[in-house]
């Protein structure tokens, strides 16, 4: 239909923005090294138990994907914003296309840098001698998980960026997703954490997604947590998108 | 011209959010083929009135039809058979000038090819074939307006609306846009066009409506406006030997020309002639005979026609001051909305 085909095409041209090297070489190598730097950190880390594996570097990654997705989420709001800003998002609304291809456009490009984001952090993990317990399709769900669960967080910035119409309030957002993403089993299990930390972890979606993710890597097809991420996942976003198409809605007519 | 009017305004009201009466009670319309523009300054309406026709904004009361289609409830088809070009242009930037209107072409409904081949073609008729491989954003501003006015043709329009297609560009690229939009309208595109430009209204127009405060004063080709605001004037200085020989030859001729027919008013200062004629130009040279019959000649002739400007003096008692950079009502309400103006 033709709905898709404009979809299509609007998906290619923010691609192709988001393939400039100055936008997406930052954040793969601020992955890159978080992941080594918080390896060489806690390497011995494993000693104390609990951890379901002996391989910190396993442990590790399914946190580095998600933070890596959650970040970048930021840069949806962004582009669209500056779409704004430009005009040219005005000029994509005098065509006679569905107002939503520009929306979905921009959200599938989300999808494909989590999925690119994720791929890439794996292959980091593959090089530093990481097995997958769930073999490749395993794979296949923890990149499902990271390309679904940034999806919520693109929503998030897209959000801030209707509501706000502020490209610094929507460039810092990020700030807002610090505490989500840091307030999670990132380095320690559940167990080896105390107090009101503990609490906070415990009340932060994405601390399901994570520990979904890493069960996978480490453990096998252990099918409560996965579960249990697989619906916080789909809870965040569902909401978010609902928000989001409704907020863009209003902000076209 | 109802019948074949194209563009159909009706008791158009907009009320912004913050309650600015941007658009207050507007009825006019525009033929098929016709040039017609808004001219008005800044903050007259002009902008959010071909916003709402464009199907940017939507309306408070009243009605606009563009090519027979309601744009509040048929926005779709309007936007099929309407080019717009913005005062802030709208262009992508990190696209090449070629990619930007290839996509414009499928967004329009063409497929690939046909929107490559519309490109080219497009490229060529503004004169942006050799940059067409470089970033948008790397053109200078003459080009980028050619590229928007490119890009709002793509799908051969039957209704161009141009938002102050040359604001803020040098004499030569107005120039240059002036002969596109010309052509364009010899070729049958209705072309509407807002200025806060006495110039490009004149220039450019078969008719326009003058704006100001949301509301349309005075309405008419730029002829027909100007002769309503008064006639031409036609200034002359009358020779002489000396003062007082030019003194009495001016009291003469200015006996002799207010008998005249065509002259309507003769005012006579020292030795300088001020003659008001409706038509300047033509009157002139009758005007010397006239004087050389009686033994009377001129050192130094000047004409004085009026201008838009005076048209808009005299409907609200101010002049338009285009000199100001940039902004109108729409402008100013998207930087509070988006907290800009709060500085």
């Amino acid at each position: 239909m033709s709905a898709i085909r404009e979809t299509y095409y609007i998906y290619r041209r923010n691609l192709k923005i988001w393939l400039v090297p100055a936008t997406f070489l930052p954040p793969l190598f601020i992955s890159g090294l978080l992941y080594i730097l918080f390896a060489a950190t806690f390497s011995e880390v494993t000693n104390l138990g609990g951890f379901a594996t002996a391989d910190y570097n396993a442990f590790l990654v399914s946190w580095i994907i998600v933070q890596a997705v959650v970040f970048s989420g930021g840069d949806s709001g962004f582009a669209l914003l500056t779409d704004m800003m430009s005009g040219y998002f005005d000029k994509l609304l005098l065509a006679p296309i569905n107002r939503f291809s520009i929306l979905f456009g921009s959200l599938l490009v989300s999808a494909t840098r989590a999925v690119a984001q994720a791929v890439i952090i794996i292959a980091i993990a593959f090089g530093l001698g990481v097995s997958f317990k769930t073999g490749f399709l395993g794979i296949l769900v923890l990149i499902g998980f990271a390309a679904v669960f940034g999806l919520a967080w693109s929503c998030l910035s897209i959000v801030i960026a209707i509501k706000t119409r502020s490209v610094q309030a929507t460039q810092s957002s990020f700030v807002l997703f610090f505490p989500f993403i840091f307030l999670t089993t990132a380095f320690m299990p559940e167990e080896l954490l105390s107090g009101w930390f503990r609490v906070a972890v415990k009340a932060n979606p994405v601390t399901y997604v994570t520990e979904a993710m890493r069960v996978l890597v480490v453990e096998g097809w252990t099918l409560t947590p996965v579960l249990q991420g697989l619906w916080v996942t789909v809870g965040t976003v569902v909401p978010l998108m609902l928000l989001t198409t409704w907020l863009y809605r209003r902000a076209t007519t | 011209m109802s019948n074949d009017a194209i563009i159909q305004v009706e008791n158009l009201v907009k009320v912004y959010p913050g309650g600015t009466k941007a658009v207050d009670d507007v009825t006019f319309s525009v033929g098929e083929g016709e040039f017609f523009g808004f001219l008005g300054p800044n903050g007259a309406g002009k902008s959010t009135t071909m916003k709402i026709l464009g199907t940017l904004l939507g309306l408070t009361s009243g009605k606009a039809r563009v090519g027979g289609y309601d744009v509040t409830r048929d926005p779709n088809k309007v936007r099929s058979v309407m080019g717009f070009a913005m005062q802030e242009v709208g262009l992508d930037d990190l696209a090449s000038g070629r990619d930007f209107l290839v996509l414009q072409g499928i967004l329009y409904g063409m497929n690939r090819r046909e929107a490559m081949a519309r490109a080219t073609e497009l490229l060529d008729l503004v004169a942006l074939s050799d940059v067409a491989q470089r970033k948008v954003g790397a053109y200078s501003g003459g080009m980028r307006r050619r590229i928007d006015l490119a890009a709002a043709l793509v799908h051969n329009p039957r209704v161009l609306f141009l938002d102050e297609p040359t604001t803020g560009l040098d004499p030569q690229s107005r120039l240059a846009i002036w002969e596109h939009l010309e052509t364009l309208n010899e070729r049958g595109i209705t072309v509407f066009l807002t200025t806060q430009m006495m110039e490009e209204a004149d220039h450019l127009c078969q008719r326009i409506a003058i704006v100001d405060r949301g509301q349309i004063v005075a309405e008419g080709t730029p002829t027909d406006l100007k002769a309503e605001v008064g006639d031409d004037l036609v200034i002359m200085s009358v020779a002489g030997e000396n003062d007082q020989e030019r003194r009495l030859g001016a009291e003469k001729a200015g006996e002799m020309l207010s008998n005249l027919s065509y002259v309507d008013g003769v005012n006579v200062a020292d030795y300088d002639l001020s003659v008001s004629v409706k038509k300047g130009g033509a009157a002139a040279p009758d005007l010397l005979r006239a004087l050389g019959d009686v033994g009377v000649t001129v050192s130094n002739l000047s004409l004085s026609s009026p201008t838009l400007d005076d048209v808009f003096l005299k409907h609200t008692g101010r002049t338009i001051r285009h000199d100001e950079a940039g902004g109108d009502e729409y402008g100013q309400a998207m930087r509070q909305w988006m907290g800009l103006s709060r500085r």
